[in-house]
Parts: structure tokens; sequence; C-alpha cells
């Protein structure tokens, strides 16, 4: 049984926006990333997760729960980094933390003390006036504290310096140490393929690919073979890059970056 | 069934804009009802036979005697109406489509809390804050009048009369509550939320003006709710609060069902 399985997913906004047959699943304890560019589909995808759309056609369920019908039932076990945070501009960090604690019903007992440390927040002022990274830090504290089973980030780290993407990296690390089942979205590569088992490449609302980050490297993976005037030549050409030297013949392997794989995926045939 | 964290939120917000329309109400209604006076009600009758159209399109008739006809003709034709009607444009729009609009909505719906309990705690927001300011000024004209004029106050007729401005202003606030549910853009809901009572309340002015208008008063939800007829104990006014009531309780309803089955892009 798959934690989170979304089978046939269309919604067609028209003029080839919206997604259009969207499936794929992601297994308890996996982190799945969610790649794509802006506009590809991504939040929407996500906004039929959270139970905020209503599926034209095709289904959508977490834990074998409808994601519309028993949206209350599953949001107990998920937490959520919207892809646009807004929050309630009047409050203070301090206060909506405090609120959407209650409003859960969470006890004294959850991790935002733990967390606000990790990010070096302190979240006394108006909502209003903080810095964009500070509001995502918000919103990352809010959907880790409750400590749910499944998280369902959208991208979760814009608008944060590298320092904090590093921790936030490694707080995702840990929570997939704890047995987390994890989907987050990104345009960034280097994000994805350092936290996530499997990728699905999402293009122009259609997914373009679904595999593990292991193999979508592999499939990626370029032999050369280089000649050189000298032995000394080559043994030094082999120590650079890495390759196999062989009299005057060097082996070399290019490993594409998954940004070029993406670029693969997204620019269509130009780079093949 | 609410969420009493919500509602508390709600509540604190609601209540700066309680204080500037109690403030504002004290204000009107103490020096209105201070003005009652037999001798100046002959200069405020030369008035309406000066400029009757124009008296008469805010609610102002000649001829009124008792205290409580005096509070009808130059209180319950305008100010009662226009300042909790535009309460509940207000808050009718903050509560539901503001926060669709500007994205926070996902704070409230991304929560083990049904889309239904969310859309019934605001529709109480909205329904305690137009109880309280009603509660208010039914107070505030009871101090006042027995403060300055004693004994000259039915009190009772008092009660019933503001319980059907009561019902007057849950239909009002049942019709921005539901367009502040039908749409996702503030502009919208405003359109609708605002613009439909504030039009019907200038079809009212316009009925009650000109004779040649007076069938557009069939045009307006406003001729449902009938002061004098109230305070007379009329069949037709109980029933036509009773009319406000209920339908401002369907479109309440209708408001909370549209909010849970919606398409939220947020």
């Amino acid at each position: 049984m798959s934690t989170i399985a979304i089978h046939n997913l269309t919604r067609d906004y028209g003029h080839g926006k919206g997604i259009f047959q969207i499936s794929f699943q992601v297994e308890e304890g996996e982190v799945f990333g969610f790649l794509g560019p802006n506009g590809a589909g991504k939040t929407t995808t996500i906004r039929h997760l959270m139970g905020f759309l209503r599926p034209k056609s095709g289904q959508c369920s977490i834990n074998e729960l409808d994601c519309w019908r028993d949206r209350e039932q599953i949001q107990k076990s998920l937490g959520y980094i919207p892809g646009e945070i807004s929050f309630f501009d009047d409050m203070t960090g301090t206060e909506y933390l405090q609120f959407a604690a209650n409003y859960r019903k969470l006890g004294p007992n959850s991790r935002q003390k733990e967390l606000l440390e990790r990010f070096e927040l302190d979240p006394k002022g108006k909502i209003k006036k903080m810095s964009k990274g500070m509001k995502q830090k918000i919103g990352i504290v809010s959907a880790f504290m409750h400590d749910s089973q499944i998280l369902i980030l959208d991208e979760p780290t814009s608008g944060l310096d590298p320092l904090m993407q590093n921790r936030f990296i490694e707080l995702i690390h840990e929570e997939k140490q704890r047995g987390k089942t994890i989907l987050l979205s990104s345009h960034m590569f280097e994000e994805v393929e350092r936290t996530c088992d499997r990728i699905g490449i999402i293009r122009e609302g259609r997914l373009a690919a679904v595999d593990s980050v292991d193999t979508l490297r592999e499939r990626h993976l370029h032999q050369y073979t280089v000649t050189l005037d000298t032995p000394e030549q080559a043994a030094a050409f082999a120590r650079d890059f890495g390759g196999i030297s062989e009299g005057l013949r060097v082996q070399v392997a290019a490993r594409q970056s998954l940004e070029a794989i993406f670029l693969n995926y997204y620019g269509g045939d130009e780079h093949d | 069934m609410i969420n009493l964290t919500l509602y508390r939120r709600e509540m604190k917000n609601s209540l700066k804009l309680l204080l500037i329309f109690a403030a504002i109400m004290t204000m009107y209604v103490s020096i209105i009802i201070s003005m009652y006076d037999p001798e100046l009600m002959k200069t405020l009758d030369s008035f309406y036979e000066i400029m009757p159209e124009l008296m008469a399109a805010v609610g102002m008739s000649a001829g009124t005697t008792s205290l409580l006809g005096f509070m009808i003709s130059y209180l319950y034709g305008f100010i009662l109406l226009v300042f909790p009607m535009v309460f509940c444009i207000l808050r009718g729009n903050g509560l539901i489509a503001k926060y669709v609009d500007r994205g926070s909505m996902v704070a409230l719906v991304a929560a083990p809390v049904k889309r239904r309990t969310i859309a019934s705690t605001q529709m109480w927001v909205l329904l305690s804050g137009v109880l309280l300011l009603l509660v208010y000024i039914t107070g505030l004209e009871l101090v006042i009048c027995r403060s300055s004029f004693p004994g000259e106050l039915d009190t009772l007729a008092l009660l019933k009369l503001n319980v059907g401005l009561l019902c007057l202003h849950v239909f009002i606030g049942g019709i921005c509550f539901l367009s502040s549910c039908c749409f996702s853009d503030t502009k919208y809901s405003m359109a609708f939320g605002a613009g439909i009572p504030a039009l019907m309340y200038v079809i009212q002015m316009l009925a009650n003006a000109g004779e040649q208008a007076e069938a557009l008063k069939y045009a307006t939800f406003f001729t449902l709710f009938n002061p004098t007829g109230i305070v007379d104990g009329e069949t037709a006014a109980i029933v036509g609060a009773a009319v406000l009531l209920v339908g401002g309780i369907a479109m309440l309803a209708a408001g909370i069902l549209v909010f849970s089955r919606k398409d939220l892009h947020i």
C-alpha cells in the first residue's frame, strides 16, 4: 500500500494549462522529489492532495483515504508548507504559532521550540514586517511542529539563505530516518538530489519521468575515450578528470548533473 | 460546531470595528433622542413641509407623537439601518473572501478542522458582532430614554422593534456572508456583498421619496422591515420580519455549504 497515491489526476484549465493524467505513488518512509519549472503543475497537484481542489477526473488518496472526501481525517497526520506563504498579517510570529498550535488542539509538547532554535528564528515581530525568509521559517516551523507522519512541502526552501537551506536538508534527512513519508516539490535540482529517493519530473502538466535518483544519473552517464600525445600527458589527464589511463588513451565518464537531465526533459530535443 | 481558537481570534478582530461603531451610535442615538421635544417636533415637521421628499427619503415622516414614534422616524430609517449594514459588509467580506483572496485561508484549511466548522465559526463571529451591536443599541436607547424622558418609552415595544431590526440585519449579514463564501476574489465578494444591500437601500430611499416610485418598494427587501407595523403588532410586519430571519438563515447556511464544496486555489 502506497502512502500517497495519485491515479490519472487531470484538471484542465484550458489553453494547455493544468495537469493531465498525473499518476505516481509515494511509498511509506520514502522521500519523493517533485521537480518541475514554475507553472508546470506542481502546486495544482499538491492542492489536490491537500483537499483544496476536487479532482475533475482521476483520484488521489493518502493512506487509502480520499484526498477530497476525507481531508480532515488526512490532515491529522499531515504537515504542509504552502508554495506561497501568506499568514494573518496582523499577528506576530509568536502569536501565529500559538494560534496554529491551539487551532490544531496541540498539547504543550510540540516541537516548536526546538525548531525555532534550529532555524535561529525569533518570531516576536509582526509577520507583515518579516522578510520572505523569516516567513518561510515560520511556515517550516508550523508544518513540522505537530510531528506528523506525512509531509507535503511545496518549494520549502524558497527565500532561505544557503546556510538555512542546509539546515533544512539536514532536517529532511532526520525526518526520513524517523520514518516520515515526504513529498517535496522544487525547481532546485541540488535540493532534490540531496534529499530524495525518487524523483518525478513534471513538465507542462504532464509527468515526464519517475525514477530513482540513481537511475536518473545512470541513464545520463556518458563515456568518452581520449587519446593524448604522450603517456605522461595521459596520466596527468586521467588524474585531473578522474579517468582511467591506458597508454595514450584515457577513459573518462561525465555524469550529467541532475540539472542537465532536467533540462533534457524540459527543453525537449535540443540537448540530445 | 465551531473552533473556539478561531472564534476568539476573529472576535478580537471584530472588537475594534465594534468599538468604532458603538461610538458613532452613541453619538447619533443620544443626540437624536435628546432632540425629542414637542416644541422641536414642530420645527422638524416644518422641515417636512418644506422638503417632504428629502425627509421621506431618509425615512423621516411627519406627525410622530410618541417618543418611540419619534425614534422610528429619526433612527430606524437611516442610522440603525446603515451602520450595522456597513459592519456586516466589512466583516462579511473579511471573514472568508479576504482570507481566500490573500491565501491565508491555507492556515485554516491545512489542519484537521472541517471546512464546515471553519465557515460556521466565521458565521457565528458575524452574527455575534451584529447581536452585540444591537444589544448595545437597545441598552443605549433604554438608558438615554429613561434618564432623559422617564416614563415616556414603551420598553416592550422597543424590544420587539429591535428584534425586528435584528432580523433585518441577519438577512443583510446573510447576503454578505454568502457572497464572501461564493467568491474567491475580494473584488467580487465586495461587489455583491456591499452592492446588493446598498442598491436595495437606495431603491428604498427612492420608493419612500416619490409617489411615482412607490412601486419600487416591492423591489427591495427593506420593505419587509416595517418598524411602525412591528410596534403596532401588525401581522404583516411580523411576517415580514420572520421572512427576513428565515431568508437570512437560509443564506448563511448556503454560504457554509458553498464554502465546504468549493475549490480553493490557495
